[in-house]
């Protein structure tokens, strides 16, 4: 755990399980998340990763246990208003706004829209129009670093696997996140891509921004995380760096038997 | 002929207003709101006893509350504000928890219940036989029998169309718009992106609910009755068939179809000389509606003026310039 010197974790979540009729998806699992860290979690499927993630950010109410991000209690708060206090997940599956643009799909998520409420809305669109002014600046800035500016107004339905969970991590960065739950981002990634993505996340981590995610690919997590976090059947079976949790057998076959 | 060109025009103004109402609730929002006839009765009710002297006049040959005899446009304002308190208590029941599918269900099974209930209970709004003989609005200063008023009423339609249409337009096209597509396309993503989601579809169901409430108070003005047999739930479905047709998420689209569904297709059927045992035009009329539906779904399902893509100018962002959009 945090021993030592280390920071204040952003994110504690203590004893956290979820239960559904009976199956312990997650078993009572405590991790702490350090600021300016991507910190891994892996393990075979139906480990309870992804049931985890969403307990964290509410997806899923926790069946018990406590989740603590940045000093405030938060385990009873609705997703919504987690994101709002910067706590931001992406999705498993594709989870794009199919419809809208890719840039809509970006402003959508912007907050800080005056134009973004009925009253707002009604009062028409010289009352909004610097808002949105700046946050177009803003997700097109998010979208040429990324090579999708050309793609700005085909509607994100139509874009591919890769391009739609760089518009989802994009759309998540425009709420300005403190900490980013990602959800396996690679999954369904042509391979291309997964290097891109990959260097575009280790660029946030430098920024700043930390991260908690849950990923497959072996290679992402070697380059990216640190710590790293093992479950299997619900539970936390080991913690630390990669190289490290590569030394012990029990882990090693868990993840790969399960 | 001038009268029943006036009463097309007041009927088409009516099922515009719906129209865009729904549009803004099924088009833009995802809510598959099939009790929506039932808003506009609410408010077409009230319009009603608000005008309607109490219920000991005329000899006392129907029941029912109120009889306030309120100038116009008090019935009016009535009429959309009841529209827009309904929505609240079935908006939360229905819309906080289940998932969109069934909420279809629930409302579909509230307008069965709300017209059974309306049409068994007589002291409320004299039951099955409705109300009649509803005063037109300014029917105390006006001849409302002149050609002059039946204009005056078509101008008065009008232009709450235009003002509803601003509304709708100004909803739709701003970045809280935007937001309840965002919802109709992905209600989990939006929640996780600090989207409130169920304040969002309430706020666009008591908006939608005034609206219908408007609609209802503008007809039962103009045909002076309103029985539980004007509202049963398949008038929902016509202005359902009018969006698809149309286009949902389009106001424009929303209006065409307004003219194209209830207006166009039942005012031609009008005209089909009669054959068949009593009752099969408008059997088939339904027949027709249904196929309607779903070829739409089948073949165009963005409808005839799909939901415009939003594009946005490349170097002075001035705003979204709605171009058509493609499906």
């Amino acid at each position: 755990m945090s021993a030592g010197p280390a920071p204040r974790p952003l994110l504690e979540a203590s004893a956290i399980h979820r239960h559904f009729e009976g199956l312990r998806a997650v078993d009572g699992v405590s991790i702490d998340v350090l600021p300016g860290r991507v910190t891994g979690l892996i393990g075979p499927n139906g480990a309870g990763k992804s049931t985890f993630l969403a307990v964290l950010a509410g997806t899923l109410p926790a069946s018990a246990g406590s989740i603590v991000f940045d000093g405030e209690d938060i385990t009873s708060l609705p997703p919504y208003q987690r994101a709002r206090r910067g706590l931001v997940r992406t999705f498993q599956l594709p989870s794009e706004f199919a419809r809208l643009t890719v840039l809509e799909n970006l402003l959508v998520a912007a907050p800080g829209n005056r134009g973004d409420s009925l009253i707002g809305a009604l009062r028409g669109r010289r009352y909004w129009i610097g808002d949105e002014r700046r946050l177009v600046e803003r997700a097109r800035g998010l979208l040429a670093r990324l090579g999708m500016a050309a793609k700005e107004s085909d509607y994100a339905g139509t874009l591919s696997g890769g391009q739609k969970r760089l518009v989802e991590i994009m759309r998540a960065l425009m709420l300005q996140p403190r900490l980013l739950l990602l959800d396996e981002p690679m999954a369904g990634v042509h391979p291309a891509i997964v290097g891109e993505i990959a260097a575009y996340l280790e660029a946030l981590r430098d920024e700043g921004i930390t991260i908690l995610m849950v990923e497959h690919e072996l290679q992402v997590v070697d380059r990216l995380c640190d710590p790293v976090v093992v479950m299997a059947q619900g539970r936390v079976i080991g913690r630390g760096d990669m190289a490290a949790l590569r030394q012990q057998p029990e882990i090693v076959d868990a993840y790969l038997v399960g | 002929m001038t009268y029943y060109l006036t009463t097309l025009a007041v009927y088409a103004g009516v099922d515009m207003i719906a129209c865009l109402a729904l549009s803004l609730q099924f088009g833009t929002s995802g809510i598959v709101n099939f009790s929506f006839i039932v808003f506009q009765a609410a408010g077409a009710y009230t319009a009603a006893v608000l005008s309607l002297p109490p219920d000991t006049a005329n000899g006392g040959f129907q029941q029912y509350i109120l009889g306030l005899e309120a100038p116009f446009p008090l019935p009016w304002i009535g009429g959309a504000v009841v529209g827009g308190l309904l929505a609240l208590p079935v908006g939360l029941v229905v819309l906080r928890r289940l998932r969109s599918d069934y909420q279809a269900i629930a409302m579909l099974v509230l307008t069965v219940i709300a017209n059974t209930v309306i049409t068994n209970a007589r002291p409320f709004l004299n039951g099955a036989a409705g109300l009649s003989l509803v005063p037109a609005p300014l029917a105390a200063q006006l001849d409302t029998g002149a050609v002059g008023y039946q204009y005056l009423y078509v101008a008065i339609t009008a232009a709450c169309v235009v003002l509803v249409f601003l509304i709708a337009q100004r909803i739709v096209d701003s970045p809280y718009g935007r937001t309840l597509r965002a919802m109709r396309e992905h209600e989990v993503a939006a929640g996780a992106l600090g989207k409130h989601v169920v304040a969002l579809k309430m706020t666009i169901f008591v908006v939608g609910g005034v609206i219908a409430g408007l609609s209802g108070a503008i007809l039962v003005g103009f045909i002076g009755l309103w029985a539980p047999a004007t509202w049963l739930y398949p008038e929902t479905i016509v202005l359902f068939a009018a969006l698809i047709v149309g286009g949902r998420g389009n106001n424009v689209g929303a209006i065409l179809g307004a003219v194209l569904v209830p207006i166009g297709f039942f005012e031609a059927t009008r005209f089909i000389p009669p054959f068949g045992p009593p009752g099969l035009i408008p059997a088939l009329e339904w027949v027709a509606i249904g196929s309607l539906i779903i070829g739409f779904l089948w073949w165009r399902p963005a409808g005839v003026l799909p939901e415009p893509r939003h594009v946005f100018p490349p170097t002075s962002p001035l705003g979204t310039i709605p171009a058509r959009g493609r499906r």
